[in-house]
């Protein structure tokens, strides 16, 4: 697996480098976005791991750019900085993920190979919403697909690796049993409940059960992309921790 | 409402500064009155002694038993409202028992005279020290007490009061018509003197009361501006705070670089030197660049955490003698190496003047490292030093750079804390060196023109000079 990565600060990128080769990765490193841009053209790599704050060209521009000639690329970034226009703008572009420095060669790890997998966004909803969701999750570039049963679902989860799910836990006969045989297939999977109503016990039982998030209808492509990025950035450890997210009110805002 | 209640709050008050009025005027009468009454005591004894012997007897000039009646009639009369005047002043009570008792001395006065024309004078003389009472019942009861004295004498005795035996029958009407004549008069006085006073009062309560609500109004304006105070420092507080936040969140960010490198090189290091053939490994390259790193790592992070205690903490210069020279040489061999061609351009013999060496250092090494950083690596770039003054014109010191300049946008906000135009950086560096040349008691400007480069230009007072003039 080739990587590109790109960040200004000479000597991160040194030791990140050196620290993926030994991971086995294929890596090459590049100063600024132009010898980037520069080398994507020269070879082949499966994925751009780029800073976002750089000077000259950022990596926003770096990650548009890219958009247009390599679209299928994915593209994870790397931050100093906690909250940020840039990154929220990156991520509803369709960044794969956003990783905050200084991060643990795990986390990176994890993230490189849950984006070499090239997962799905799965979502389990009936109703005529489901597919301009879907098309707006596919039109920033993520892979996106509906499955209307419990069954369907899980199929769907096992054939195309789906890494976030958005079950409608009112829609299916039994959402809990759902949301559990999804984490039974893969525990790294970022489910999160959605509902048309505050439907407490649900969304209690949900979260007992480890879902990422629960969320409010109604459903906003903004919120949908946030939420996939951010399920895609976490760290292995957090991942048994179950419930990170909670959505509150009807037009809450997602909080750690 | 207010209005409404505004105009009661009036006439109640102007209603008591009325009554109180009226009653200080009673009083005031009442005083007089009594004094009255004493003379007149006095006075109709020595108009007995002297006049009614003659009056009555015609030659033989003895104690009459007119004098006796000025003595014992003229106390009688008297005493009650003298009492009454200094027990109770301003009873109604007592002003009609003085009128009694004053028309009761003009009929004794009228008797004493034997009915003399003249005396009947009295009478009115007496009404109108009445009404100074401005009371109409005090002059209504005082006529009633005349007409009825008048009319018993003038039937049973006529020469007491009209000094002869067989008045004209109309006499007592003629009496009665210039009495009538002055009351009428006089009522008139008290009506129009008591509306006075009641409209003097109506004035002064709405004086009071303007003057009252102009006391609540600078109160409440007193208040106002005083929370007007408190919330003012509320917001300087607000702002404080907001500036200690934006300071932590942008130290925090710029630690951020350099933590993740020294874990990624730890972490490396860790793994090639525990591993189960870390003998080998021990010939990596890499394993004594990163330790070199991970120091250069942690010394970014100490200056980082120094600048911001630089700020936060800005210490008094202590000046001493300090050559110039040898200093910028000092503060260049403590700059990272670079490929900029650093010129120390300060003559060797100009005059040594007066600073905090630390201090100083630490200006020049800003000033310089920030000229260093303006010069594109591409570019063959150079910073020059160079002082002047100290004789008898203040110091100049100047860094200057040809790099690539400072956007005009840019110049006005260069020495606030927290600006920056690099990608990296805490935005402190020139806002330390401004607060560290203004403890100096001297000034620093900037100017620069894009693509051409930028000029630091400190001012210092020359103490020398100064102590020389």
């Amino acid at each position: 697996m080739r990587i590109l990565i790109v960040d200004d600060e000479g000597s991160l990128l040194l030791t990140l480098v050196a620290n993926l080769e030994l991971e086995g990765f294929d890596v090459v490193g590049a100063e600024d976005a132009c010898s980037a841009l520069t080398l994507l053209q020269q070879q082949t790599f499966d994925l751009v791991l780029t800073d976002i704050r750089m000077p000259g060209m950022s990596g926003l521009e770096l990650f548009r750019a890219i958009r247009r000639t390599h679209p299928t690329l994915p593209v994870i970034m790397m931050t100093a900085f906690a909250a940020e226009t840039l990154i929220e703008q990156a991520v509803q572009e369709g960044v794969f993920a956003v990783l905050p420095k200084p991060f643990d060669i795990e986390h990176v790890v994890f993230a490189l190979s849950r984006a070499f997998s090239r997962p799905v966004v799965l979502l389990v909803e009936d109703s005529v919403e489901a597919k301009p969701l879907a098309e707006a999750l596919q039109a920033v570039g993520l892979t996106a697909s509906i499955s209307a049963d419990h069954q369907a679902s899980v199929v769907a989860a096992q054939q195309a690796p789906a890494d976030v799910v958005f079950v409608n836990v009112e829609l299916v006969d039994d959402g809990p049993a759902l949301v559990e045989s999804l984490l039974r297939l893969d525990a790294s999977i970022a489910v999160i409940a959605t509902a048309s109503r505050a439907a407490p016990e649900l969304f209690r039982k949900v979260a007992e059960l480890g879902a990422f998030a629960c969320l409010l209808k109604p459903l906003e492509p903004e919120r949908l992309v946030h939420l996939v990025a951010r399920a895609r950035a976490r760290p292995q450890t957090q991942m048994r921790g179950g419930f990170r997210h909670a959505i509150g009110g009807q037009h809450g805002t997602v909080s750690d | 409402m207010t209005a409404q209640h505004g105009v009661d709050a009036t006439a109640l008050r102007a209603d008591q500064l009325f009554q109180e009025h009226r009653r200080s005027v009673m009083e005031r009468t009442d005083r007089m009155m009594a004094t009255l009454m004493i003379v007149q005591w006095l006075f109709a004894i020595a108009l007995a002694l002297v006049l009614s012997p003659y009056t009555w007897e015609g030659r033989i000039r003895s104690p009459h038993v007119h004098v006796y009646a000025a003595v014992l009639l003229g106390g009688a009369i008297s005493s009650l409202p003298i009492f009454l005047c200094i027990k109770r002043p301003g009873w109604l009570s007592t002003r009609l028992i003085v009128a009694s008792a004053q028309m009761l001395w003009s009929a004794l006065l009228i008797h004493l005279s034997g009915g003399r024309i003249e005396t009947h004078f009295h009478v009115f003389g007496s009404l109108a020290f009445l009404a100074f009472y401005r009371d109409i019942r005090v002059l209504a009861l005082a006529s009633l007490v005349v007409a009825a004295d008048h009319f018993v004498r003038g039937l049973v005795w006529p020469d007491s009061v009209y000094g002869i035996a067989n008045p004209e029958w109309w006499r007592f009407l003629e009496h009665a018509f210039w009495v009538v004549f002055e009351d009428i008069v006089l009522v008139f006085g008290c009506i129009e003197s008591t509306k006075e006073m009641r409209l003097v009062a109506l004035r002064r309560a709405e004086a009071e009361l303007s003057s009252q609500r102009e006391m609540a109004k600078s109160l409440e304006l007193d208040r106002a501006m005083q929370e007007l105070q408190t919330s003012q420092q509320a917001l300087v507080r607000a702002e404080k705070l907001a500036a200690v936040g934006q300071l932590a969140a942008s130290v925090g960010h710029e630690l951020r670089n350099p933590l993740a490198t020294i874990r990624n090189a730890s972490k490396y290091l860790g793994k090639r030197i525990t591993g189960p053939n870390a003998a080998a490994n021990l010939n990596d390259p890499k394993v004594p660049q990163f330790i070199a790193l991970l120091d250069r790592e942690v010394s970014a992070c100490t200056k980082i955490i120094s600048d911001l205690l630089d700020f936060a903490r800005e210490r008094a210069p202590v000046p001493e003698p300090c050559p110039l020279r040898p200093l910028v040489e000092d503060a260049i061999s403590i700059l990272p190496e670079s490929s900029v061609r650093i010129i120390n351009d300060v003559p060797a013999d100009l005059p040594v003047p007066s600073l905090d060496r630390d201090l100083f250092r630490q200006i020049l090494t800003n000033l310089i490292q920030n000229g260093v950083e303006a010069i594109p690596s591409d570019r063959q770039g150079q910073v020059t030093i160079s002082a002047e003054g100290g004789r008898s014109s203040p110091w100049r010191i100047t860094v200057a750079d040809n790099g690539s300049g400072i956007p005009e946008d840019a110049v006005v906000k260069i020495f606030e804390p927290l600006f920056t135009t690099k990608t990296k950086g805490t935005g402190l560096g020139l806002a330390i060196v401004a607060g560290m040349v203004k403890a100096h008691h001297g000034t620093i400007a900037v100017e620069s023109s894009t693509g051409l480069g930028t000029r630091f230009v400190i001012e210092l007072p020359n103490r020398a000079s100064l102590r020389a003039a």
